[in-house]
């Protein structure tokens, strides 16, 4: 699989690099130049969009600091460039950090509006600044010289091939690391980053600078390949048609963005000779056809199903030739064509051949590839604690929201090592406790210890690099990636190697790698996920999904593991084995809290119960009293203790 | 007044539901069970259509209803209280009760007197008449799970799904949610019901089938399977 791999990607590179030579003809040269660069920027959009989430108007203004560092530098100062790449790249990614400020605050569409403002700023700033970007009238860039030498199309087309391929590479192995796996959490849960010790503010500031860096690369190249810049190419139009090109060639795939480049470099020109279209748009009509005569034939699809894309399919070729000239009808055909893509390939065009031809992306491959490492790792590992007695105390804690205390005056302490049971009713505060103690909400008053240092205030990420991990009792995974990927995020903490040694995958970097992916698959090995290691975790069943939880929280080396009802959709033998995790988890010195309405669980597993109820403590002790407690029977466990007893 | 036959779903290319045989009979109560995995949520997902199933049958009533749309199939009087609830969170209780009853207003279900059933909804669950117009989303966990039974049943339906009404409960509140399962049994409500107490699912049902890798391993009355030494050791916890 790797070596075709290999051969197909130096096929592809071959073909790249002759193409000028055979082609000859610089209207073509230029195009597929044109599309590379585009490549690049849509390498680092890709980051931004398909990893993390987050929307992006703004890149075309990204792609415009680009290309005016450029600009200027060579303008002004006649730089080489040796130093305008560099600069080019390293002034955009100062915008990046920028840009992503408003991300920090804002998600979805409103995010989109504050980037889609700070793109036309850019432009407008492009255009008044007259004094540094000469304005309207633009700036000449001459092709740039290498050690004195001036490069021809030609040779300049081989240096953005170079520097794809170099991008390429990059952006592959960044997304890879553990750097792409924060970057993709992001997106599955930001409250599950941030408590697994992946701050959601840093990786989103530095997702938008890589990007940014990347735009600013392309920028720079396209500034020498067109050989003149003006501020009205970096308009609104561009940051859509880049947008459009990742939605059309699939979010979170390289061939996509390539495929998506080409699209929107080819179509409007494809558009303007109607000779060439009718050719186009019959092979088009031809494909569709072909393709849903054999989804028909294999029973995956319904006629009612494919009707409409190959009555649009066939509609278009015949629309081809009816018409006799193109200019009036570009826009209106390019609209429907993106229309049409938009609406039936919703995962793009690479993400709809991949699901067509069942392949796997790398992630699962990866997965299978490397269970066998985990032979004799450690799963769990002993934790470093204090000598202080309470692991953690918190007293008088007080958590109102508006008029209501959802947490009222209540102490609680922990003893090392135990398992601490907390219960009550729904609605009675064991979460929002939860919550308070990993940060995810700061109390309105009283104080919380852990390791004799108080957690108030201090960040989710912070709190859970100290030592307290956590399970959801809305289950919280990073539901596009896979179990290892969710794992692995949990041992994110274990990588110290930075983007350098992810580039060049440094000895220490691919050290690092290793070991966190056997232990990885030792941690699933423990929750009895082992099988399911490449399986994504929204494709998991419920009660596998919170032993993922279990599994990726332990990847914290916490000292103290908080577990929000770990049962809850667990059947009876399920039940018995995570009764024996929990156990296993205890006897490697991990003290747990434990909120759990199944009172077997409860029962055999605690050493100390507090019972809640309207956010105040009622009841503490060893299970065996607090369950024969009045007020704790009346409140909470009502005449039987279990109903399956009753049985 | 439910039938499914040689029912096969999934989830793209994985098949979880290998050819699934059960019948829900009108003014019965039918529970599955199961371990996790096995199926059980991917049949009422099937069954609401919510998944479309690659072969097979349901019919509801007369109609056949494998791989329609959800709303239609509600429409021909099938409610589905939802895993995880699922309630409307930004809408009062009230509301979503009567977005419950909506098939009723554009009379495509039997309109009868939807104030009535509303009142007998809060005369079943007091904790929701206490909270009428508290938003659903600011409900406990067991609020919300009542608030999705009472929506279910606000439809006036034919059958009631039920997946997973008691997790995440605290016991006294299970206790409550098999109360008023036991209590629908009595007036006649059709159920199918998903539950992991598997032993107290079998003391509410008539009938039972275990389902095992996507396979119905045993089906019988729900008296003989809760004698039944297999299904006691794997499913009801060596009680």
């Amino acid at each position: 699989m790797k070596r075709s791999q290999l051969f197909f990607a130096a096929i592809g590179i071959l073909l790249l690099a002759v193409f000028p030579v055979v082609s000859g003809n610089p209207y073509y040269i230029h195009l597929v130049e044109t599309i590379m660069i585009f490549a690049i920027l849509l390498f680092g959009l890709d980051i931004v969009v398909g990893y993390t989430g987050q929307v992006s108007l703004g890149h075309a203004g990204l792609f415009g600091i680009g290309a005016y560092t450029a600009g200027v530098l060579v303008l002004k100062l006649a730089a080489p460039l040796w130093v305008v790449l560099p600069a080019s790249i390293a002034v955009t990614a100062v915008f990046g950090a920028l840009l992503a400020l408003p991300a920090l605050r804002v998600t979805g569409p409103y995010l989109a509006m504050v980037t889609l403002a700070f793109g036309t700023i850019i432009q407008i700033l492009i255009n008044e600044m007259t004094f540094l970007t000469e304005g309207p009238l633009g700036i000449k860039v001459d092709k740039p010289s290498i050690f004195g030498h001036k490069l021809d199309e030609h040779e300049f087309y081989w240096l953005v091939c170079v520097l794809l391929i170099v991008s390429l590479i990059f952006v592959h192995r960044v997304l890879r690391s553990q750097l792409g796996r924060a970057f993709e959490a992001l997106r599955g849960s930001p409250v599950a980053s941030d408590c697994m010790g992946v701050s959601v503010y840093r990786y989103k500031v530095y997702a938008f600078v890589i990007s940014a860096g990347l735009a600013g690369l392309a920028g720079s190249l396209y500034a020498f390949s067109e050989q003149y810049i003006s501020p009205n190419t970096y308009n609104f139009e561009m940051t859509v048609f880049f947008l459009l090109a990742i939605i059309m060639g699939g979010r979170k795939t390289r061939t996509g963005a390539i495929l998506g480049a080409a699209i929107i470099v080819m179509l409007p020109k494809l558009l303007d000779d109607i000779a060439l279209f009718r050719i186009v748009s019959v092979i088009f009509a031809a494909l569709i056809v072909a393709g849903s005569v054999y989804l028909i034939a294999r029973g995956k699809s319904t006629v009612q199903k494919v009707a409409i894309p190959v009555a649009s399919g066939v509609g278009l070729a015949g629309i081809s030739f009816v018409l006799t000239t193109m200019a009036d009808w570009r826009l209106s055909i390019f609209g429907l064509i993106t229309l049409f893509v938009v609406y039936f390939l919703q995962d793009g065009i690479v993400g709809f051949v991949r699901n067509a031809l069942n392949l796997h992306g790398h992630a699962r491959t990866d997965a299978e590839a490397t269970r066998s490492i985990a032979s004799d790792e450690k799963a769990l590992q002993h934790p470093h604690g204090g000598k202080s007695d309470d692991i953690l105390i918190a007293s008088n804690v007080l958590m109102q929201f508006g008029g209501l205390k959802a947490i009222n005056n209540v102490d609680l302490r922990v003893k090392r090592g135990t398992i601490h049971g907390l219960i009550g009713p729904n609605g009675s505060g064991k979460s929002t406790m939860m919550n308070v103690l990993t940060g995810i909400y700061v109390p309105t008053a009283g104080t919380i210890a852990f390791e004799d240092r108080s957690v108030v205030g201090r960040t989710s990420s912070d709190i859970a690099l100290s030592g307290i991990a956590r399970t959801f009792q809305n289950v919280q995974l990073f539901g596009e990636m896979t179990a290892l990927q969710n794992v692995l995020v949990g041992l994110h903490h274990t990588f110290d190697s930075n983007l350098l040694d992810v580039a060049f995958q440094s000895g220490k970097y691919i050290k690092e790698r290793n070991s966190s992916t056997a232990r990885g698959h030792a941690l699933l090995r423990l929750v009895g996920l082992s099988d399911l290691a490449g399986e994504e975790a929204r494709n998991l069943p419920y009660g596998k999904q919170r032993l993922l939880e279990i599994a990726r929280a332990l990847a914290l080396n916490p000292q103290l593991l908080l577990l929000d009802e770990p049962a809850a959709g667990l059947t009876a033998p399920d039940i018995k084995e995570l009764v024996t995790i929990i156990q296993k988890i205890r006897g490697e010195g991990i003290t747990v809290i434990l909120i759990e309405h199944h009172m077997d669980v409860v029962m055999s597993v605690c050493d100390q119960v507090t019972v809640l109820d309207f956010g105040q403590k009622i009841a503490e002790g060893v299970p065996s009293v607090v369950k024969s407690d009045p007020k704790v029977i009346e409140a909470y466990l009502g005449g039987e203790v279990e109903p399956a007893a009753a049985a | 007044m439910l039938k499914i036959s040689n029912l096969h779903a999934g989830y793209g290319k994985i098949e979880v539901l290998h050819g699934i045989n059960l019948e829900v009979p009108k003014g019965r109560v039918v529970t599955l069970i199961g371990s996790n995995g096995a199926g059980k949520t991917t049949t009422m997902r099937a069954i609401s259509g919510m998944i479309a199933p690659s072969t097979g049958s349901i019919t509801l009533g007369t109609h056949e209803i494998a791989g329609r749309e959800s709303y239609d199939i509600a429409k021909l009087g099938l409610a589905h209280s939802p895993e995880g609830r699922r309630v409307f969170a930004t809408m009062t209780v009230n509301d979503n009760l009567l977005l419950g009853a909506f098939p009723r207003f554009t009379g495509s279900r039997p309109k009868g007197d939807i104030n009535a059933d509303l009142e007998k909804a809060m005369e079943y669950f007091p904790r929701l008449k206490e909270r009428r117009l508290q938003l659903a989303g600011t409900l406990s966990g067991g609020e919300q799970q009542m608030l999705a039974m009472a929506r279910a049943m606000m439809m006036n339906p034919e059958v009631v799904l039920l997946d997973e009404p008691s997790m995440g409960l605290a016991p006294i509140l299970v206790e409550e949610v098999f109360r008023i399962i036991a209590r629908w049994r009595k007036e006649g409500v059709t159920m199918l019901l998903v539950e992991q107490f598997a032993a107290a699912a079998l003391n509410v049902a008539d009938y039972g089938y275990v389902l095992e890798n996507g396979r119905i391993a045993v089906h019988g009355p729900a008296d003989k399977l809760k004698n039944d030494p297999a299904v006691k050791a794997a499913y009801l916890g060596g009680h």
